[in-house]
């Protein structure tokens, strides 16, 4: 990945805020699969389940393109927004390798987005998902 | 005191949309913007939700079946009325696909209400409202009541003191949907296409409790958002003629004497002559005179390209700002654009002097739809323009045709206030020009057939050709010759 974007340190900290200090596989794989929840809940509401789902995929297929080495590891989730599934990987991996997923997966989904919608509208949407103050459960209404 | 409810008229914040409206949006209505694929009807929707919204009151958009909502972000940010701090904060869009798609319109009613309940808007939108009606048809469901869910919505958001607007495709106007009984205001947005030209028509065909401009309005869709171009208010208290009449001069000294003075102010006047024959020559003299006299004026130009606009006086005038230009090289123009775009550079100026030139090109500049009823138009923007109290001077290219003594090709000579006319006429092998003053109302002008001609410094009126008569047949003859021919004499 080329230079880091204001957006992708914010989203690389607030990953890493989540994980914690003691970072163990488990707790990477849990801080990755909130986020994604995170996201899914604010962007749900507006786009709809099967909206995200689309971007997740997406994100998906971006991430395996431009790391072939994640594809193999990942090539399995891409059914559908399973985020179990995911875990259930993530937790096979080597903390540094999921956290390197992690990572890129976020960063692609929130670039993705931009394209669709502008820099703006995206940071405006997503902007609680990273609020490192905040708790980890975000103040957005739950989907139904 | 009246203990009658008062209703607030909110402002659409879209140009023109108010008045057409009759004063605003009632608030608390239910309404129906309705319209085929491309007309307009989610952009409309939008810039009222910005301009209306606010945090305390806020606005739901609910995307049903329909435009991607994704989609729909990305496009309506393309207009600047789109404000993205505004979203999740004065504007929620809320999506309903799933629930549509179970075609169970109680739950969709459910989820609304809940929706409204938690956030107490002030604004709803249903986009589109269509696929509603067609997932309540294609679901084999016995508890899908159109006309029931349709009553208690509309009950339901008024109570919950929400305006509300339900946005749906291509309903025809003779359908007997359940929507047009309980909607308040039925906004209805056309594209009438005619050859190559396209013109965007909005109708209220509906609106409770107000009285709403009737009629096709048109309107554009501009990276500003909408666009109404409502047609000008008449002046209820138009100024009395004034006696002695206050005239202005037209530049040509001989000119005014055969007006008898000068044109009267706030007249319209009509220049009739063939090609060339100095229409616009005059017209710009006329700007001239009153720049002089530290009047500003307005020039309406279709058909020359104002930048190569031959005469320098002119083009030396609007250069220095006391000549406004309306030049609009928008295709498919509308009389009530043209008249708002003049308005307004009157405005801005406090002009004085209009001139159109020419109401030929401004034919042609007009959409093929408005052109069958080009009079009309041209009698509302007269009387438009006189209602503004400027005086408005006209070209308009004449055919030369001996036969007949026209002096407008529209018929439309009765509308102005005074009419010169110019014509050439065929003396020994040269081609000459002569000018008439034919009418200038309630007022004594001269009857005179002036010959004229034009040099650098613009129309020269030279005397009458009183050894010649038939002048207007274009071929006059010596009267001393007593020889009239039977063509020359019936004109």
């Amino acid at each position: 990945m080329s230079t880091l974007s204001e957006e992708s340190r914010q989203i690389v900290a607030s990953l890493a805020h989540r994980v914690g200090p003691d970072a163990d596989i488990a707790r990477v794989a849990q801080a990755i699969v909130s986020t994604l929840q995170d996201m899914d809940a604010a962007l749900t509401p507006i786009i709809g389940p099967q909206g995200v789902a689309a971007l997740y995929r997406r994100s998906l297929q971006l991430c395996t393109c431009a790391h072939p080495r994640l594809a193999g590891t990942y090539d399995r989730v891409q059914a559908a927004l399973d985020l179990a599934a995911l875990k259930s990987v993530l937790v096979e991996q080597s903390e540094a390798d999921a956290l390197f997923f992690g990572e890129v997966m976020l960063i692609t989904f929130y670039e993705l987005l931009t394209t669709l919608i502008g820099p703006s509208l995206t940071a405006r949407l997503l902007r609680d998902v990273w609020e490192p103050s905040l708790s980890d459960t975000p103040s957005q209404e739950n989907s139904p | 005191m009246s203990t009658k409810v008062t209703i607030n008229r909110l402002a659409t914040g879209v140009p023109g949309l108010d008045e057409v409206l009759g004063g605003g949006l009632p608030e608390f209505s239910f309404n129906l913007i309705a319209g085929p694929p491309g007309c307009g009807k989610t952009t409309l929707a939008h810039q009222m939700m910005f301009a209306l919204a606010t945090p305390e009151r806020p606005a739901l958009f609910f995307t049903v079946l329909g435009e991607p909502p994704l989609k729909m972000l990305r496009y309506q940010q393309q207009f600047d009325f789109f404000d993205s701090e505004a979203i999740n904060h004065s504007i929620r869009y809320i999506n309903l696909a799933n629930d549509t798609l179970a075609g169970n319109l109680d739950e969709v009613l459910r989820r609304i209400v809940s929706e409204v309940e938690a956030h107490s808007p002030s604004l709803v939108f249903v986009d589109s409202f269509r696929s509603v009606v067609l997932a309540s048809q294609t679901q084999d469901n016995p508890n899908n009541n159109l006309p029931q869910f349709i009553q208690q919505l509309g009950m339901l958001m008024t109570t919950w003191q929400a305006t509300t607007f339900l946005i749906g495709e291509y309903f025809t106007e003779t359908d007997t949907n359940p929507i047009f009984t309980v909607a308040d205001g039925l906004i209805w947005l056309r594209q009438s296409v005619q050859r190559n030209s396209m013109v965007r028509k909005m109708e209220i065909m509906k609106m409770r409790g107000q009285p709403t401009l009737p009629g096709l309005h048109t309107f554009r869709i501009a990276t500003s958002g909408i666009k109404v171009f409502a047609p000008t208010a008449p002046n209820p208290v138009e100024a009395p003629l004034e006696f002695p009449i206050k005239r202005l001069k037209m530049g040509v000294p001989q000119l005014d004497e055969m007006l008898g003075g000068g044109l009267p102010r706030g007249y319209s006047l009509l220049v009739a002559g063939p090609s060339g024959s100095g229409k616009s020559i005059l017209a710009a003299t006329f700007l001239a005179e009153g720049a002089r006299n530290g009047e500003t004026g307005v020039i309406a130009v279709f058909e020359q390209r104002p930048n190569h606009s031959q005469n320098a006086t002119l083009a030396g005038l609007i250069q220095s700002g006391q000549v406004g230009l309306v030049d609009s090289r928008a295709p498919d123009l509308s009389i009530d654009e043209i008249v708002q775009l003049l308005l307004s550079e009157i405005t801005r100026l406090k002009a004085t002097r209009v001139v159109i030139d020419s109401l030929s090109g401004f034919e042609l500049a007009l959409a093929p739809t408005f052109r069958d009823d080009f009079r009309e138009s041209l009698s509302r923007m007269v009387t438009a323009l006189t209602g503004a109290g400027v005086s408005v001077l006209m070209t308009s290219e004449l055919e030369d045709r001996y036969t007949d003594l026209r002096f407008s090709p529209y018929g439309t000579a009765f509308l102005t206030d005074a009419i010169i006319v110019q014509r050439y006429i065929e003396v020994e092998s040269r081609l000459l020009r002569i000018m008439a003053v034919v009418k200038v109302r309630a007022s004594a002008h001269s009857d005179q057939l002036r010959q004229y001609h034009i040099d650098d410094n613009g129309l020269q009126i030279g005397e009458m050709l009183p050894d010649q008569e038939g002048l207007l047949g274009g071929r006059p003859t010596k009267q001393s010759s007593g020889a009239v021919r039977t063509g020359d004499k019936n004109v």
